[in-house]
């Protein structure tokens, strides 16, 4: 009997995550930490008073923020740039 | 005949291929067509359109989206060969870079693809236009819809949990789409307004982050029934985004009993938004949002709905602009 064929849907089969997390600095005295504030909501404001805690714990060497030019896209090529460049460590957050 | 590119799966009969693409996760949860190459090169065939006929890409998932894939997740859909140059011109509008694929389909606040069509395909196809036009009931938009959305989970990974990340999504997400009914109004079709040739067919999709009814079944003059249209416009409010500019949209649905009193009274759709736009931008009230369009040109007046209920429902973008795609009958 003949088998039915069926042609695959996709794009190609679903990317493996790249990696796990990074590792935990065992400490952030000397880190330049990178904010990137998704636009969302108070993002900004909770990533500076963020910071502010992070300061009083530790001798942060200096900050990098990132504002992304929208919502919704991903953060420009020259802010990348400065992140992988100038940060030591980089924030961020999900949703709003 | 066009070479097909996709992997093939073989299986003893229909029930085993439809259960093992919901278990490759493939579906929407409901059943599909099992997409056989026979089947596919006739939707091609219908469109006129190669294999590897590139309809646009995602850049920042690496994807690009060919007739293929949108064949083969039409046939899944259920449509019919004679809806794929539909389903093409709804692909290529959904990936055009400013209607931002990758956030209005990952979005946490889970916005719905809408494709309102436009022009003689729509009687071609028996498009529902009228009474319960949003709903179900036409195979011609349950499936037009749904094929988008295959395109979008399979072809563009927008799978909940993975690139799809919304916080609740919503049921417009396994279709949405309907036709204007240009036949029960007098008023200039979507499509032309928005420069295309009268007498063509096009698609306009839309992504849509709210939806709200504007029920006013008092007032009985242009005026009265607009002023309404803004107060439902101005409670709500549009999100700004400096990416977008001033390219984003408003769609309004105007049904029969809201576009009598225009039409009876010389109307049209310019003249409907002109009357709007200054009570859209006046200065915010406190409850209100801002309605942040460019020009009243950004507000899209549809005629479409039936008999009864004297309303208007407005449909909210998300981070997009609504993208119109003439639709190209047999080939590209």
């Amino acid at each position: 009997m003949a088998r039915l064929i069926g042609l695959d849907p996709t794009s190609g089969p679903l990317p493996e995550p790249k990696g796990g997390p990074a590792p935990r600095p065992a400490t952030l005295d000397g880190a330049v930490v990178g904010l990137v504030a998704n636009g969302l909501g108070e993002a900004e404001a909770f990533l500076s008073a963020l910071y502010d805690e992070l300061t009083a714990s530790a001798a942060i060497a200096g900050v990098v923020p990132v504002l992304k030019s929208s919502v919704s896209v991903p953060p420009e090529r020259d802010d990348w740039q400065r992140l992988t460049t100038e940060a030591t460590v980089a924030i961020t957050g999900f949703g709003g | 005949m066009t070479e097909l590119l996709a992997p093939r799966l073989e299986y003893d009969d229909t029930l085993e291929l439809i259960e093992d693409y919901h278990r490759r996760g493939w579906t929407d949860g409901l059943p599909i067509v099992p997409p056989t190459p026979d089947a596919v090169e006739r939707f091609l065939d219908a469109a006129g359109l190669d294999a590897a006929e590139v309809l646009g890409s995602v850049p920042t998932r690496e994807v690009v989206v060919t007739a293929e894939h949108a064949a083969i997740n039409a046939v899944m859909a259920g449509c019919r060969p004679e809806y794929m140059p539909v389903v093409v011109a709804a692909v290529r509008a959904h990936l055009h870079e400013k209607a931002n694929c990758h956030s209005t389909t990952g979005t946490l606040s889970g916005a719905s693809q809408l494709i309102v069509i436009n022009g003689p395909i729509r009687n071609d196809l028996d498009v529902g236009c009228t009474a319960g036009c949003f709903g179900p009931g036409w195979r011609a938009n349950a499936t037009i819809g749904r094929a988008l959305r295959l395109v979008i989970r399979n072809v563009c990974r927008a799978i909940p949990g993975f690139l799809d990340r919304a916080t609740f999504s919503t049921p417009a997400r396994y279709s949405f789409c309907f036709g204007e009914d240009e036949e029960g109004s007098p008023w200039v079709p979507l499509h032309v307004e928005r420069g295309l040739p009268a007498g063509s067919s096009a698609v306009t999709v839309h992504s849509v982050m709210v939806m709200l009814p504007s029920p006013d079944m008092v007032s009985r003059t242009p005026e009265g029934v607009l002023d309404s249209l803004a107060r439902t416009m101005r409670r709500q409010g549009t999100a700004g985004d400096r990416w977008l500019g001033e390219g984003t949209n408003v769609v309004a649905v105007m049904g029969p009993e809201h576009r009598r009193y225009l039409v009876d009274a010389g109307w049209s759709k310019a003249d409907a938004r002109a009357y709007l736009w200054p009570k859209l931008t006046a200065p915010q009230q406190p409850g209100e949002g801002r309605v942040k369009l460019g020009s009243p040109e950004g507000l899209l007046l549809v005629a479409a709905g039936g008999p009864g209920m004297a309303e208007t429902w407005v449909m909210f973008p998300h981070l997009a602009w609504a993208i119109t795609e003439p639709v190209v009958r047999g080939g590209s």
